[in-house]
This record gives structure tokens, sequence and C-alpha cells, in this order.
């Protein structure tokens, strides 16, 4: 889960292994927020698998490598 | 979840920031009344179930998306220092503290240092991508290598 200057950059990295998945980090930054905010929050619990997947369907992460199970 | 256990993981994540480094379980067992076995058996708990992650030693080593040691991800927020364990969790710092942030890291390719001012939860450089090399449904096969 890292960050690149370019798509461009991350295809050197990767030196011939299969890609995962690639994403704007604008994009990274909506997920961030989505995933995160509530971690600190005093009454805090727990995310089901399913509202975790509709993070991810909601921000257009779809298909099989974004499945969570 | 145990409620005692969601209770246990709610105090550890609040002496993670109030510390700015991750309790040692003693700190945990005078801060909530358990002693440091029961401290223990609930962080293995939460471990279990993906809330916080401990190293083999039973020490917190993440309670994401704060790392416990130092990474490739520093981030400035809410006065401190912190380490991040991901480019993920470097923007969630500042979402899970809903503060501003800044944060450094580097591209894994080139080596060129990048440094990230996030205000209102929008990062200032948008010409940056993320990768993840693993898949969704392994991410916590080895959450350290994912």
């Amino acid at each position: 889960m890292l960050l690149f200057r370019s798509e461009a950059h991350v295809d050197t990295w990767l030196a011939g292994r299969p890609p995962g998945a690639t994403i704007p980090i604008t994009k990274l930054a909506k997920l961030a927020q989505a995933w995160w905010s509530d971690r600190l929050a005093p009454d805090w619990q727990p995310r089901t698998l399913a509202q975790n997947q509709a993070i991810l369907d909601g921000l257009g992460l779809l298909g099989p490598f974004w499945r969570l199970a | 979840m145990d409620p005692a256990d969601v209770r246990l993981r709610n105090a550890t994540y609040a002496q993670f920031v109030e510390l700015g480094r991750a309790p040692a379980a003693a700190e945990m067992a005078a801060e909530t009344g358990l002693t440091e076995a029961e401290v223990r058996s609930g962080w293995h708990r939460l471990h279990d179930a993906h809330a916080l992650v401990l190293d083999a030693e039973g020490e917190i080593r993440m309670a994401n998306p704060f790392a416990a040691r130092p990474t490739s991800f520093q981030v400035e927020a809410a006065g401190r220092s912190w380490f991040a364990n991901c480019a993920w969790d470097a923007l969630g710092i500042g979402a899970a503290l809903h503060v501003d942030s800044h944060f450094r890291t580097e591209c894994p390719d080139c080596h060129e240092p990048l440094d990230i001012d996030v205000r209102a939860g929008l990062p200032d450089r948008t010409d940056l991508v993320f990768h993840v090399l693993v898949p969704a449904v392994e991410w916590w096969k080895d959450i350290g290598f994912t």
C-alpha cells in the first residue's frame, strides 16, 4: 500500500510482477476519510464486513480485487 | 466482539493518542483497572478480530492507522509526529484525529521524497497514485506485508 509519483513509476517498480490495483491519491483520501474517521470515537464499535465492503463499493472500488471475502 | 474487549480497544486507542505512542500492557492495566494478564488476553482477542495488531512478543505493533514503530510514512498531526503503516493509514491519521496533517514518504521506485499536505481531508498533491499489491481478501493474511 504505497504511494508513487505516477503509474509509470508503479510499472517500473513492479519489474514484471503482476500488478495489484492503482488508484489516484484523491480517491485514496476519500477512502481514508470513510475508513478511519470513526477510529477514535469514544463509542467506537467494530464495523461488519458488509459495512466495510459498502465503503469500498461506494467509492467505485469494485470487482474481485476489492472483495473483502 | 465482546463489549469488554471493545472497551479495552477504545481505551488502548485513547492512550495511544494521549501518549503519542503505543501503551504498554502495564499502562493499560493501570488505566482500566484490569490486570496486566487480562489486558494481554484482551489484546490477543482484539488481534484475532483484526481490531489491532500485536507483534511476536505480544506488544502493540499497529493500532491502525497508527504504527507503533518507525515506518517510511511519517505524519505530522495534532502537534505530534506519528508513524503510519502505509499510505492509506498516512491519510487516515488526520482523518482519525479530525485535523489537517502533513506526511512524508518516498516513491518506492525512484526514492524521490514525497511531501503531502492534507487540508480538510484533501491532499495538495493530486498527481500521485496509490498501489495495492495484495487483493482485499488477502489483506489480513500478512498485514505487515500488505
